[in-house]
């Protein structure tokens, strides 16, 4: 039984290693057995030529066999221990997440190295995984949040920007065209140790780790090739998208424009706690106006979207309406968020989400899937480990005069591009 | 003071107003003398935080025609506040909370309703206090009840865009006639649409009592301080002034397999098959849980190599559910483009029929409780993990399920999951529902 909380830095607690072409961050834990591990590496796909989606595929198959084991042998060797590792695509990188008891390390690690980098691709796999992604396309396409968040990305970034969503038509079709032959190539030139990091939390020792994870992964050699990538929003002029579907009696909407700023810049902090006090959380301004005082939605919030140290993202306000209540509740949101972007956050409410969001962090280091995934994220920002003792501080010392200023400089809601997807009233389906 | 021997790592300084009654794998359970009130401990400071959470022993399982949905639409209600914290004052449970940095939520289900809090471990005694707050004091409005209407049906909506939850229920609703398990635990539309704040408060006062809840508290705390605190906020409060209401409708033995469909616009059909399966209790279910592993946990799972592997199905679940009253094991089967739902159907028969017939080898069932091992020794990670599988075994009707778990787990063996795949898995007890999308959308 773990006997005290842990008092001291992060910059103290974390191992930072150098382990040939992996960076490995350890941080031992009083959890018992239990191991997360999180890494991600750079993949650069061509977005514009619609590479995402054969990193899709090749990612999905991953774990579907090597050159040395069937898929069916991995997943024994994995099961029987009772360890799960799993491969996710996302944006610029490939990211993984595992979680083991502390006496698997060295099987788990071979069988990740072995799934990265000799991979089978199989043909038969390949339909199969063409197969499932199709479906996973075509189930998206009567989710009415899926469909109105996508809708909302193509109104503001053009097809070569990470954060542009294709329609799910659009995706079906160029998925029918991939071959395997284009994932092996794929997985040939992008896959490697581009800004690989991996980040291991829980009952495990530094020393013991290094070798293990040097043994499997030192070696590996980055991919060739980088596809670049819009770093800005494109936006169409002002206007609205909107994607009937039937038999959906509950309507998700979507607002919100570009955003010039990325995870690193200074003005991101004040606008994160700023878009915080507007409707980061239940206390917050949409939520007790929209829903607790007008009970117009079961759901309202806004938030800073696909924001990285890489690229620009965008501000949304995501709101779910009954048909009924549709063109009300765009109304209401509306005249919500201009009041806020006119009037500014008060003193008072900055102090409450500036406690808020630092108690927060704490919280979500409760576990160690949480210290895992917050290390991997810090790492991949380029920021040292000593960002997270910071972290607090710095959102502790924003000024209120700095949160309105990044309000009123960055949040216009009279450039909002709205998305709608489910059976849409007449009055706002024109 | 009542002094207890430290042997057995319970505190000396036990304050008066508790009994000890019992520990479980590390955690002690107690109960306040005055009014019934189980408190439930488990000191663990991997983390400096703590989670406080309070379970009332009432769900949509207490509901009848007209209330359904009430449990639920009374966790919303107890955000509305109380005397004490509420809107006017600028102190909503939420603002008070979430200030300090609290995840906090509610959740209702079948069998109970919790009302949680994770945070810093020098704020528990804002959480036990509002918690005790609102115990007794919540404020049950007209008006609150009007605004917070149109919010569930809201949500309500929501869950109806959803095809599968559709078919869910739909099957629960199939299989269970008489017993409340028929309804969903949200409600039936109308039913929220004509609630009464009369009802709603008769709800309350029938069911938010000290003897009708549980008082987890998991994390970084210090024990005899934590009791303190809880004596000193629920300790005011009394136990019922009428015996909580027992619900004593048994489903009737079904006779024959049922069958429904739901037509809804979508894109790719599924395919649920479930059958009556005994409560959370009953040793069965643990040979149950073992099977639902073999069947459908990992790729080297019958159904995930006869069905996903062979491109029938995107994927497919099995679960034995863990109820305080018999409820279903099922298997939901999500389908590939092109599959029918008569092949998917026919696939996952005869997987349940190979298992009758020859039941599960030594090896399945030691991967299968090496997998159910990792799960729980991962549950363990984070006081919030295990509130949360607390809450379902206090629910079940035995905070003890969660820490004897893997002991049960282990004494399942081979023949065992044979037997309750025979018992069970029977045409008598079978409820088969199919989605069908109706039209692209």
């Amino acid at each position: 039984m773990p006997t005290s909380s842990e008092t001291r830095t992060f910059a103290d607690r974390v191992q930072e290693r150098r382990t040939g072409a992996c960076r490995l961050l350890a941080l031992s834990t009083p959890v018992r057995d239990v191991v997360a591990m999180r890494g991600s590496f750079k993949v650069y796909p061509d977005f514009a030529a619609g590479q995402d989606l054969v990193q899709d595929l090749t990612t999905m198959l991953l774990d579907k066999g090597t050159r040395r084991r069937d898929r069916f042998a991995i997943a024994e060797a994995l099961e029987s221990r009772g360890a799960q590792l799993q491969f996710f695509s996302d944006g610029l990188r490939v990211a993984f997440s595992g979680r083991l008891l502390r006496d698997d390390l060295p099987e788990v690690l071979a069988i990740l190295a072995e799934e990265l980098t000799e991979p089978l691709f199989d043909a038969g796999e390949f339909e199969k995984a063409q197969a499932q992604l199709a479906a996973s396309l075509r189930r998206s396409m009567e989710s009415t949040a899926s469909q109105a968040s996508a809708a909302l990305s193509r109104r503001i970034y053009g097809k070569a920007h990470p954060n542009y969503q294709p329609a799910p038509e659009e995706d079906l079709e160029r998925l029918a065209a991939i071959t395997v032959d284009d994932v092996r190539r794929f997985h040939a030139g992008h896959f490697g140790a581009n800004e690989l990091t991996m980040v291991l939390v829980g009952d495990l020792d530094a020393d013991a780790a290094e070798p293990i994870v040097r043994q499997h992964l030192g070696q590996w050699t980055p991919g060739a090739e980088r596809a670049t990538y819009a770093e800005h929003p494109e936006e169409e002029p002002p206007g609205k998208s909107l994607i009937p579907l039937p038999d959906k009696q509950n309507v998700d909407v979507r607002m919100g424009h570009g955003l010039p700023v990325r995870r690193q810049d200074p003005a991101y902090l004040p606008l994160f706690l700023g878009n915080f006090i507007l409707g980061g959380n239940f206390s917050a301004r949409l939520m007790s106006v929209i829903r607790d005082e007008m009970g117009l939605t079961y759901g309202i919030s806004s938030s800073l979207q696909g924001i990285t140290v890489d690229y620009e993202g965008h501000w949304q306000i995501g709101v779910t309406l009954s048909r009924e209540n549709v063109r009300r509740g765009i109304e209401a949101t509306r005249a919500e968020v201009q009041k806020f972007v006119e009037g500014g956050a008060t003193a008072e409410e900055l102090a409450e989400k500036q406690t808020t969001v630092t108690g927060r962090f704490k919280v979500d280091m409760a576990t160690t899937t949480g210290l895992a995934a917050m290390l991997l994220r810090n790492a991949e920002r380029g920021f040292d480990v000593g960002y997270l003792d910071r972290y607090p501080g710095e959102v502790a010392a924003v000024t209120l005069e700095a949160v309105n200023e990044a309000v009123r400089r960055y949040f216009h809601p009279d450039r909002f591009q709205l998305a709608m997807a489910g059976m849409l009233p007449q009055e706002v389906a024109v | 003071m009542q002094v207890i021997e430290s042997e057995t790592g319970i505190p000396r300084d036990l304050p008066e107003a508790f009994t000890y009654v019992e520990s479980s794998g590390g955690i002690e359970a107690y109960r306040m003398k005055s009014n019934d009130l189980q408190v439930l401990l488990l000191p663990e400071a991997a983390a400096p935080v703590v989670t406080f959470m309070i379970t009332y022993r009432v769900g949509s399982r207490n509901e009848s025609t007209g209330l359904t949905g009430a449990t639920h639409f009374l966790e919303h209600l107890m955000f509305k506040g109380t005397e004490r914290f509420n809107k006017e004052k600028g102190a909503t449970i939420f603002n008070v909370l979430q200030r300090v940095g609290a995840q906090v939520n509610a959740t209702t289900w079948l069998d109970r309703t919790n009302y949680y809090e994770l945070l810093p471990k020098e704020h528990l005694a804002l959480a036990i206090e509002i918690e005790a707050d609102r115990m007794r004091g919540a404020r049950i409005s007209e008006e609150d009840i009007e605004s917070e209407r149109t919010v569930i049906l809201n949500e309500f909506d929501r869950g109806e865009n959803e095809p599968i939850r559709k078919l869910y229920h739909a099957v629960w609703s199939a299989a269970f006639v008489a017993h409340p398990y028929h309804h969903p635990t949200i409600g039936w539309r109308s039913d929220i649409a004509h609630v009464t704040a009369e009802g709603l408060r008769h709800f309350y006062d029938t069911f938010y009592w000290p003897n009708n809840a549980t008082v987890s508290i998991i994390g970084d705390f210090e024990r005899g301080e934590a009791l303190r605190l809880v004596e000193a906020h629920f300790g005011k409060i009394p136990a019922a002034p009428a015996p909580i209401p027992e619900v004593y409708t048994d489903e009737p033995e079904q006779r024959g397999e049922r069958w429904l469909a739901v037509r809804q616009a979508g894109q790719l059909g599924s395919v649920m098959v479930a059958y009556k399966s005994p409560a959370a209790l009953e040793a069965d279910a643990d040979a149950l849980d073992v099977l639902s592993v073999v069947l459908a946990t990992g790729k080297n799972s019958r159904l995930y190599r006869r069905l996903t592997d062979q491109g029938l199905t995107t994927h497919v679940f099995a679960s034995a559910s863990r109820f305080r009253d018999p409820g279903l094991f099922y298997v939901l089967a999500m389908l590939a483009p092109e599959r029918t739902h008569e092949e998917v159907e026919g696939a996952v028969g005869e997987a349940l029929a190979e298992i009758i017939e020859t039941g599960i080898t030594e090896a399945e069932l030691t991967r299968a409780k090496s997998q159910i091992r990792a799960e729980e020794a991962f549950s363990r990670d984070g006081p919030f993990a295990v509130a949360g599988r607390l809450n379902e075994a206090i629910a079940a009707g035995d905070w003890k399920l969660y820490p004897t778990y893997l002991e049960r787990i282990n004494r399942v063996t081979c023949e065992a999951v044979q037997r309750v795949a025979r018992e069970y898995l029977v045409d008598e007890r079978k409820t088969v529902g199919h989605y069908i999308p109706t039209m692209e959308a």
